[in-house]
């Protein structure tokens, strides 16, 4: 068992990181919004903390800490002019978002590194501090989807005209859950920081944009459960085989291909829908019997 | 309770109105009806009211409230709840949690509360949920609590929406063609819990173009016909008045 | 000096234009995004680059490229878009699926060219440069320039003056409309991603000799670009994709040539983030068009 671990443990952090992205990619959508900020969300963390704790000397954990305030923050800002767009127009707006971090990234060497990128990170976070985190996260999300935002959120998803016939602020909950998304993004970005050594601001582009959605789309949009399942699977997957590996994006890019064809709904909303129906067929036999 | 009052309410469209100079009140504890020709403007004049577009000119008062201007998750707050034509569920949700969404209107939590699933949260959640369970077997739709809406019958899908708008206990009520695809015994059915809730004190008002069902149900009825109000009063004053009849078989 | 640069920005913004128009027309048609755009652009360069380095003459590796990239963008149509049409989520879908075609594509890609930077043999485009009137221009530009105004004539003439364009531009979102005027969607379809595609092929193309390196990933920063060009254009928009493509191209040379060397991306792309919150619809696009919420 130690074994598997001390082989595996990279790649478990990986595991927990790309979760983490993931979960902030999937509040926002929970919430009917079509925004990619997270990538940029999580290089405002990321560079945050890091930026605190080598270049001022801030502990570590704090500042993680004011990585996830400023993450919130910017996603709550974030929100106020994205209310004005419709779906595809907040995604292409939040993907202009991305590149301005990513090239305000490259640009301001002298704080971030530039290119070069930013150095001599202390690594201080291991897989203890990763497991809490997203732990965490998780309670949150169940909490919210267990309550009363969640049925908010639900609701805006299904169809917008609907939630505030009901009295339910669409502008309101939105804002919430970009400030979740945030919150979620610097959390996680602070923590890799403190365990990668350098930082480039090239991370957090496009790549991680396209893997945070393939995490999402694959393990569905509705439960919890659902991009964690698809974070292990896409990150599980190239290690089974080496061509899997050599050919790692194409095998995304496929795999993107054959859900949203097929299985819009990700593996574990499908899952659950298929066993929810087989318990309602179950109890409807059972009870036209009786 | 509060009664609706519109005064001279109009919507543009470009240069286009869709409703003019509209005058209505909708008294509480009685049903009203709002008839007209289909494209008469009846469910733009809805959009007016719940805040979903912005009034052009007028006024719309719900009791001591100006709600002229007041977007529609407010005008929900204020006590107004509302059916739609085209039946509008959340689809991917159970029945059960489409009925729950509506009680979100009256639901003490509050979002830090939410946030951290605290035990207040989650014990109103639970007594939400109650409520729900009995509003379902008033409605007879027990056995479909755990069904998904948007593979219920047409019938169904109407009571559920039905339920939803009861759920966040409303002053006042707007049912936008209710009964449209029923036959006559579903629709009696339908009529005699619109007039229960009359009763009990709530606003109701009903769109329809279905005159029939109209008359034998409203105390007072309005007629729409291209944007304008052309007659308003009591079913028997509406049925005989020549304006009333010409907007309906043409001239 | 500023009319070198503006001249140079001209040239530029002229391919930017084309790879936008592409974009643009299948929005336009679809009212989705074909996030594999960028990579048709890429394989346009790599079909071109391949035919001469096969020794054939470069005007034929045009033509390949062209139709080549027609080819890809109808089977992106048929395998990512077609099943997705009638779905309820198809503009999320289609981004999803778009980009996983991207993902193979540019893959692909980078097997063949086993991840190298390529480069086209020396003179297969004739150096000769031109000065008049204080300007200098490359044969190869002003190739670039005649190209790219030439097939947006083209295209506006196909677009405007037959009747086939006709009916692809009464079709725009309209899957109805099509069907009760008696023209299968489908023709309409095939038609609008062929050009599409064949538009980042001749643009991939012309940047593949321009800047003579071509490799795998220089699809993404185009298809990023694309996004300002038919934002600021206006989603849909024809006239508005051509105007904002030169705009774009004279933007870049000018903040290229006069701030600090690596602020030109975080300038655009602030540019693009400014005009959705601004005029999400665009400069030539209609305001009704659907980038706006209800009135609330």
């Amino acid at each position: 068992m130690s074994d598997f671990f001390t082989v595996y443990h990279h790649l478990f952090n990986t595991f927990l990181l790309g979760s983490g992205y993931a979960l902030s990619q999937w509040v926002v959508m929970r919430a009917g919004v079509f925004s990619v900020a997270t990538a940029g969300l999580a290089s405002i963390g990321a560079y945050c903390a890091a930026i605190l704790t080598t270049k001022l000397g801030w502990p570590h954990p704090l500042s993680i800490l004011a990585g996830t305030l400023l993450g919130t923050l910017t996603g709550l800002l974030l929100s106020v002019p994205l209310a004005r767009l419709r779906g595809v127009f907040q995604a292409i707006a939040t993907l202009a978002f991305v590149q301005i971090v990513v090239a305000v990234g490259l640009f301001s060497d002298s704080l971030t590194g530039g290119a070069i990128g930013l150095n001599a990170i202390p690594i201080l976070v291991g897989t203890k501090e990763n497991l809490l985190a997203l732990l965490c996260t998780i309670y949150v999300l169940l909490a919210i989807g267990a309550t009363r935002v969640g049925r908010a959120f639900e609701a805006i998803r299904q169809d917008e005209a609907v939630a505030s016939s009901l009295g339910v602020s669409v502008t309101f909950h939105q804002s919430l859950a970009f400030g979740l998304s945030g919150a979620i993004a610097g959390l996680f970005g602070g923590l890799e920081a403190f365990q990668t050594f350098t930082l480039f601001p090239n991370t957090y582009g496009f790549g991680l944009i396209v893997a945070a959605l393939s995490y999402v789309v694959l393990g569905g949009r509705r439960s919890v459960a659902g991009p964690i399942v698809g974070t292990a699977i896409l990150l599980i997957l190239p290690e089974v085989s080496r061509p899997l590996a050599d050919y790692r994006n194409a095998l995304y890019g496929v795999i993107m291909m054959l859900v949203i064809a097929f299985m819009p709904r990700g593996i574990v909303d499908t899952g659950l829908l298929y066993l929810r129906r087989r318990r309602l067929a179950a109890k409807a036999a059972a009870e036209s019997r009786q | 309770m509060s009664a609706l009052v519109i005064k001279g309410v109009s919507k543009h469209f470009g240069g286009v109105a869709a409703v003019s100079d509209v005058n209505m009140e909708v008294p509480p504890g009685k049903v009203t009806g709002l008839i007209g020709p289909n494209g008469a403007g009846k469910t733009t004049l809805i959009n007016l009211i719940t805040g979903v577009l912005t009034v052009s000119e007028g006024s719309i008062h719900f009791g001591a409230q100006d709600i002229t201007e007041v977007p529609a998750y407010k005008v929900a707050r204020a006590g107004i709840s509302r059916t739609f034509q085209n039946i509008r569920l959340l689809a991917e949700a159970s029945v059960i949690d489409n009925v729950m969404i509506g009680f979100y209107r009256n639901e003490k939590t509050t979002t830090p509360a939410s946030l951290l699933g605290l035990h207040s949260a989650r014990r109103e959640t639970a007594a939400l949920r109650d409520r729900a369970n009995k509003l379902l077997e008033r409605f007879g739709m027990s056995k479909f609590a755990d069904q998904e809406a948007g593979g219920l019958a047409y019938g169904h899908q109407r009571r559920v929406e039905m339920m939803r708008a009861l759920a966040s206990d409303p002053a006042l009520i707007l049912l936008d063609e209710p009964v449209a695809g029923m036959n006559d015994v579903e629709a009696g059915e339908l009529g005699e819990i619109f007039r229960g809730l009359a009763r009990n004190g709530m606003g109701v008002l009903l769109i329809e173009h279905n005159v029939r069902f109209v008359t034998t149900l409203c105390d007072f009825v309005y007629v729409l016909d291209s944007g304008r109000m052309i007659a308003s009063g009591s079913p028997e004053q509406i049925v005989n008045d020549p304006a009333v009849i010409t907007a309906y078989l043409g001239s | 000096m500023l009319a070198q640069q503006l001249l140079n920005g001209l040239v530029v913004g002229g391919v930017y234009a084309l790879f936008a128009l592409g974009f643009t027309l299948v929005f336009g048609i679809h009212h989705l995004m074909n996030l594999a755009h960028g990579a048709v652009f890429m394989t346009g360069a790599f079909v071109a680059l391949y035919t001469v380095l096969a020794g054939l003459p470069l005007w034929l590796g045009f033509v390949f490229a062209i139709l080549a990239c027609g080819l890809l963008s109808i089977l992106i149509e048929v395998t990512a878009f077609r099943r997705l049409r009638k779905s309820g989520e198809a503009e999320f879908g289609a981004i999803i699926s778009t980009l996983g075609a991207e993902l193979i594509i540019v893959t692909f890609a980078q097997i063949v060219s086993g991840s190298d930077v390529l480069r086209f043999p020396f003179e297969t485009f004739p150096v000769e440069i031109f000065e008049f009137a204080g300007l200098r221009v490359t044969l190869l530009q002003l190739f670039m320039l005649v190209c790219s105004l030439l097939l947006m004539l083209i295209l506006t003439y196909y677009l405007y003056r037959t009747p086939l364009g006709t009916r692809i531009r009464s079709v725009s979102g309209n899957e109805r409309a099509s069907v009760l005027s008696g023209v299968n969607p489908n023709t309409i379809y095939y038609q609008t991603f062929f050009l599409s595609g064949a538009l980042a092929g001749a643009a991939g193309v012309l940047i593949g000799l321009s800047f003579n390196s071509i490799q795998f990933a220089m699809g993404e920063p185009f298809l990023l670009r694309g996004f300002v060009v038919v934002v600021l254009g206006g989603m849909g928009s024809i006239p508005g994709a051509m105007v904002a493509g030169l705009l774009l191209g004279m933007l870049q040379t000018l903040t290229a040539a006069y701030l600090p060397a690596g602020l030109t991306d975080a300038i655009i792309f602030s540019l693009l983030f400014v005009i959705l919150l601004v005029r999400p619809y665009g400069l030539f696009g209609k305001e009704t068009a659907g980038a706006m919420r209800a009135e609330r």
